[in-house]
């Protein structure tokens, strides 16, 4: 029962994360204009708000799972060492979108699991972005968008455990397992993009999009916000998804060698009066 | 208070228990040390008092655990925070908040104190441990003493009846430590407290401590009881104790002060003054001084070094000879760590000039540099990443191009260093001694003629400082010049050829060891405070200067070794 | 020197007023106001450089405009014409699209500006803080994070160092390798010795416990109200009431499982500074500003905020009263005047 729960709450979830994605497509096909128009004044910061309370119920549900101290720590620091990361990017100029936090997240949910990276995922966002001055309407699809991605790495290493043998994990990843991650940080270095870029597109065309209320059709705003993405992302969605393909490949075997080490420390067994 | 009744404990897949049938019983108000080498299971049997063993750790435990009327093993480390506050080791790794008084509030906040005594309780915690003035300070601007401090606090915050600390001031310098341990023997006095402290440092604490615990680890029997009792039976202690025993005396030395009531009615037994002034220095290994090691090494010429408007270093001159051992001493924040990191070139000086067997330094990179100079940073960790022991030797030689002719045969310097069973093992894995000697073998593979340490003894027990000298001895008689930094004066006055003392920048003494560290009050050794103006360091240094007295019955005891009369006769 | 709270309250406002308003005059004036903020709370020495709110106009209201126009071809007052083969670009440039594409530019600056104040002026622990007592975890996380990079900071370039003097050299992307390692795995050894003096502190003393099953259905249908309410008020003709009651009760369930998980912990917070009366005067104002921009109050010309250039320009209406309220905006920059030591 908790289960099923459970997975309609990530699927309402993504759900809404989806909606957010697709609405300003959607807005203008309909045929009552007027409530678009009406309506797209508030879009962009309802948006917001829903992705927002969708991030926090999702936070909720995946915490309600009794976080012990040694996650709560462990999280803690991972996430001010992905942090830092953040500032090498400012320190040694990096092209493009090219950015060092994504893999830690990738790797991090692909060894110790869904819910770890989630949380990974999102926490890291929230606290470079405190610390960067980064806190603003954008910060919920960040956390949005990054707990998502650590979330689908730990199923992704879900599935590569239940296939392999669990011991390999000590040993590192295989040939195989380096080629299925690289290209999940591929993927999820253009999907990043797509969805901040989405958090913009509102505020980038204003409240009464001009095209809608001349009636444009689906294709036609889709066309706008190609334009939009060719011109101020793809060249750093691209780089993006190259330097995470780069980094997983380079530094994702002994990185996850030394996670899997601790995660055997992590996990022990108590027998009290033997 | 804590009873602990035949506790046996291993951790998980560990084939011996770290403890044995360790049986102990401590009274309220108690001010307990706990000592005995590493790996002896010091912070095994403190974690037990708070149920951190076996909840935190896992593994096999037996026995019966009793503290403040409750049972770790089966309330729990939650259950036991309102009872047992615990401090530990490294300052850096446990903090959660920012700023003192949040940190304080941590353990009230998980508790659910109502916010209105919550406020009070951390007014009552920041006076008791004199920290009101640094209330809002961010942590990370503390120093290392006043971290712990807060520490303290922290752990006070429940108002716990016991308070239980893990060598909390292993690294620390002497001033922080010092800081560190009379605020808590200020505690003792202000509020009822009973303490447990593991602790190396037992000369600052012995003289308030009403109980020592001795771990001798390898299944031996625990010993507890009165200090001067139990001091008897230890190998390793500080030397005053050592020098104490040797020469016999009852009841056991535990200050200057006392030892020095003791020489005094030895000598006064034996007619003999000790507090005159020695006519000249004694002859000794010291007398070896600068003039030996004519082949300057290094030579550091009136180095000047600032950050931004900050000066660090201030025409700074140095030189290491041939074979010779240099300390650097001298209070923290003193510029010794940036002296080291513009010798390697990591920083580049504003002024002056530093020469490497006669060249200039400048301009050179550090990468150059280090084949011939061996830099060990302050934290061996910060140097270990590969796999195996035996791999981290290697990635040196291949960083600089020397893997096809090594200088130095790696399985060999593996052999020096004692590591050859460990050779395969993860370095991390290892003890704090063994890591360091791993991170040594990592930066002499290349057979550096230089030897830079940055506080090698930090954290070591008597034991692996006794051996990191015996590899320094070896190094220099090949013709290894190095230039120690540290903290550690019984060390210095132990290894040093020649002492320089580094104050706000600026070398303000450059010495033969015993007029250096003896004519400054916050670096002499305790043998040194024991006979002023004697220029003896070590305990050694003493007893080879007592010459047998023809007979001289001292308290009591005799035996051959017993003998001595004071020199100056 | 004023709360986090009427911060947070204060940036939410610039946020709405920002989204709600294409007015260029209003725009301007909250602009005036957000760098009067900046200027007030900057210290002496910051004062100096030119302001980031320029230089983040300077390259966000170019950039912006250029798109606008060269993307919509709408609008009666035509520059020039691109020939029609270009995809997209095709089409007349007209002066209405370069002046919207420049509106939107000013807004984005506006809502740039507005946070990056609450950033600088906001001490990052005490926002941490702010979480609510279900994300009492959460708030850990993220303040041991925070209080963990500058030592992380530190210990980067502590191992630089120690991997230099043994001869490394950063040349590629692998030579990241003998730098990263020993920092994931000295914090990941700090990390349990950080677990224990929490554990050792009574963390976890009382929420060792899962969520109990109400909880997830709370969430659940809280978020199935949010999904179905936005959907139908996203694409469903006139004023529904239908649609937003239930995306009210969506936001309302949601609320109360955080409040209900909230209240499984039982946890206190502990707060040194309080609440005082600068932080509700500079609440005051906020929800002031708040109200006029988004609440239909009459006779404050709440028409006068959405100014639209097409079809052909015009100049922009101007309501005394509208203005007046946006002044609320001002109170903590007013608050700083009055205290700061001539």
């Amino acid at each position: 029962m908790r289960r099923v729960i459970s997975i309609a709450i990530y699927a309402l979830c993504a759900a809404i994360g989806l909606l957010a994605f697709l609405y300003p497509f959607l807005l203008p096909s309909t045929p009552k204009a007027p409530t678009a128009m009406a309506h797209s004044q508030d879009a962009p910061l309802t948006t917001a708000a829903l992705v927002g309370l969708s991030v926090t119920a999702l936070l909720v549900e995946l915490q309600g799972q009794a976080i012990s101290a040694k996650t709560v720590a462990m999280l803690g620091v991972l996430v001010a060492i992905t942090s830092v990361l953040r500032f090498i990017e400012v320190v040694v100029p990096l092209p493009g979108g090219v950015s060092l936090v994504f893999a830690p997240i990738l790797l991090c949910g692909y060894v110790f699991g869904a819910r770890f990276g989630f949380l990974m995922g999102a926490f890291t966002l929230l606290a470079s972005g405190l610390v960067t001055g980064g806190v603003g309407p954008w910060l919920p699809y960040q956390m949005f968008a990054a707990g998502w991605m650590g979330l689908s790495a730990g199923w992704l290493g879900g599935i590569a455990l239940v296939r392999g043998k669990s011991s390999h994990r000590v040993r590192g990843l295989g040939r195989r397992e380096l080629t299925l991650l690289s290209v999940f940080g591929f993927g999820w270095g253009l999907l990043f993009g797509a969805i901040m870029n989405v958090y913009f597109w509102p505020f980038a065309t204003g409240p009464a999009n001009q095209a809608w209320s001349a009636g444009a059709s689906l294709g036609e705003a889709l066309a706008r916000y190609g334009a939009f993405y060719l011109a101020t992302s793809l060249g750093w969605d691209v780089a993006r998804a190259v330097g995470n393909v780069a980094l997983i490949l380079l530094l994702g075997a002994p990185t996850v060698r030394a996670l899997a080490r601790f995660r055997l420390r992590f996990h022990f067994e108590v027998h009290p009066r033997a | 208070m804590i009873h602990l009744d035949r506790l046996t404990y291993a951790y998980p897949g560990g084939l011996t228990p770290v403890l044995q049938d360790v049986t102990l019983h401590v009274a309220e108000r108690e001010f307990v040390l706990v000592t005995g080498p590493s790996g002896a299971g010091k912070s095994t049997l403190l974690r037990c008092l708070n149920g951190l063993v076996p909840h935190f750790s896992g593994g096999t435990l037996s026995g019966r655990v009793s503290v403040a009327g409750h049972d770790p093993v089966a309330d729990g480390p939650q259950v036991l925070s309102r009872f047992v506050g615990f401090v530990f080791q490294d300052p850096e790794a446990q903090f959660v908040m920012d700023r003192v008084e949040n940190e304080i509030a941590f353990a009230l906040e998980n508790q659910a104190v109502p916010p209105d005594e919550m406020r009070a309780r951390v007014e009552e915690v920041l006076g008791l441990l004199d920290l009101t003035s640094l209330r809002d300070r961010p942590l990370e601007t503390l120093s290392g003493g006043e971290r712990q401090r807060v520490a303290i606090a922290a752990a006070l915050a429940l108002r716990p009846r016991i308070l239980v600390l893990d060598e909390p001031t292993s690294q620390l310098d002497p001033l922080s430590a010092q800081d560190v341990l009379e605020t808590l023997v200020r505690l003792r006095d202000r509020i009822e407290l009973t303490i447990l402290l593991a602790e190396h440092r037992l000369e600052r604490v012995l003289p308030h401590v009403d109980r020592l615990v001795y771990l001798q680890g390898c299944g031996q029997p625990v010993l507890s009881g009165w200090p001067r009792e139990i001091l008897g039976q230890m190998d390793l202690t500080p030397p005053l104790i050592t020098l104490g025993k040797a020469l016999g005396w009852k009841p056991l030395p535990l200050t200057v002060d006392e030892a020095r009531a003791l020489a005094r009615a030895q000598v006064a037994s034996g007619r003999r003054e000790i507090s005159r002034p020695h006519p000249e220095p004694p002859p000794s290994r010291h007398a070896a001084s600068t003039s030996t090691f004519s082949e300057a090494l290094l030579e550091v010429e009136r180095l000047s070094f600032s950050y931004g408007a900050n000066r660090v270093l201030c025409r700074v001159s140095l030189a290491v000879g041939r074979g010779e051992l240099v300390a650097l001493v001298g209070p923290n924040g003193s510029g010794k760590t940036t002296l080291l990191r513009c010798i390697v070139g990591l920083l580049n000086p504003d002024q002056g000039r530093i020469l490497l067997e006669g060249e200039s330094v400048a301009g050179r990179d550090t990468a150059d540099l280090c084949r011939r100079i061996g830099y060990l940073p302050q934290n061996p960790n910060d140097l270990l990443f590969a796999d195996t022991v035996l791999e981290e030797l290697e990635v040196t030689l291949r960083n600089l191009g020397l893997s096809d002719a090594p200088p130095v045969d790696p399985d060999e310097l593996l052999d020096r260093l004692h590591l050859r069973e460990v050779a395969t093992s993860y370095p991390r894995d290892l003890s704090v001694g063994q890591r360091q000697r791993v991170a040594l073998g990592a930066v002499t593979v290349t057979r550096p003629r230089l030897l830079l340490l940055d506080e090698p003894t930090r954290g070591m027990d008597y034991p692996a400082k006794t051996e990191l000298v015996r590899l320094l001895r070896q190094w220099q008689a090949e013709g290894t010049g190095v230039l120690l930094v540290t903290h550690d004066v019984e060390l210095v006055a132990q290894a040093a050829d020649r002492v320089a003392l580094l104050v706000g920048g600026e070398i303000v003494a450059d010495g033969p060891p015993s007029p250096v560290l003896t004519e400054s009050p916050m670096f002499a050794p305790q043998m040194a405070r024991l006979f002023p103006h004697s220029g003896w360091l070590t305990v050694g240094d003493v007893l080879s200067h007592l010459r047998p007295l023809t007979s001289l019955p001292l308290c009591g005891k005799l035996s051959p070794d017993d003998n001595f009369s004071f020199p100056g006769e | 020197m004023l709360d986090v709270r009427a911060w947070l309250l204060w940036a939410l406002t610039v946020l709405v007023a920002a989204s709600s308003c294409r007015n260029p005059l209003y725009v301007v004036l909250l602009l005036l106001i957000v760098a009067l903020t900046d200027v007030s709370f900057s210290a002496e020495k910051e004062r100096r450089g030119f302001p980031s709110l320029f230089r983040f106009a300077a390259l966000a209201v170019p950039l912006s405009a250029a798109f606008n126009a060269l993307t919509v071809h709408f609008g009666e007052t035509v520059l020039f014409r691109l020939p029609g083969w270009l995809p997209l670009l095709g089409g007349r440039v007209t002066l209405e699209a370069l002046v919207f594409g420049l509106m939107n530019g000013l807004v984005v600056t506006l809502i740039f500006g507005g946070f990056s104040v609450f950033n600088r002026v906001t001490p990052v622990h005490d926002l941490v803080r702010l979480a609510p007592q279900a994300f009492h975890e959460a708030g850990v996380v993220v303040s041991i994070a925070l209080t963990f990079i500058p030592e992380t900071n530190r210990s980067l370039n502590r191992i630089r160092e120690a991997q230099a003097v043994r001869g490394h050299r950063v040349r590629g992307l692998r030579d990241w390798l003998p730098i990263v390692v020993p920092l994931l795995v000295s914090g990941l050894e700090r990390s349990m010795g950080l677990a224990e003096a929490m554990v050792a502190r009574g963390y976890g003393a009382v929420s060792d416990r899962s969520h109990p099953l109400r909880l997830q259905l709370l969430l659940a249908g809280g978020l199935l109200a949010l999904l179905s309410g936005w959907l139908g008020w996203l694409f469903f003709p006139g004023p529904t009431p239908l649609a937003l009651s239930v995306l009210a009760a969506g936001v309302c369930l949601v609320v109360g499982a955080v409040w209900l998980a909230g209240k499984e912990v039982p946890r206190t917070r502990y707060r040194s500074r309080r609440w005082r009366i600068r932080d509700t005067l500079v609440a005051l104002g906020s929800v002031l500003t708040l109200a006029a921009v988004q609440l239909p109050i009459p006779m404050i010309g709440r028409d006068t905020l959405y100014h639209s250039p097409y079809p052909r320009l015009s100049l922009p209406s101007f309501h005394p009263l509208m203005a007046l309220l946006l002044l609320g905006l001002l109170v903590p920059a007013a608050v700083a005047i009055r205290r700061r030591p001539r």
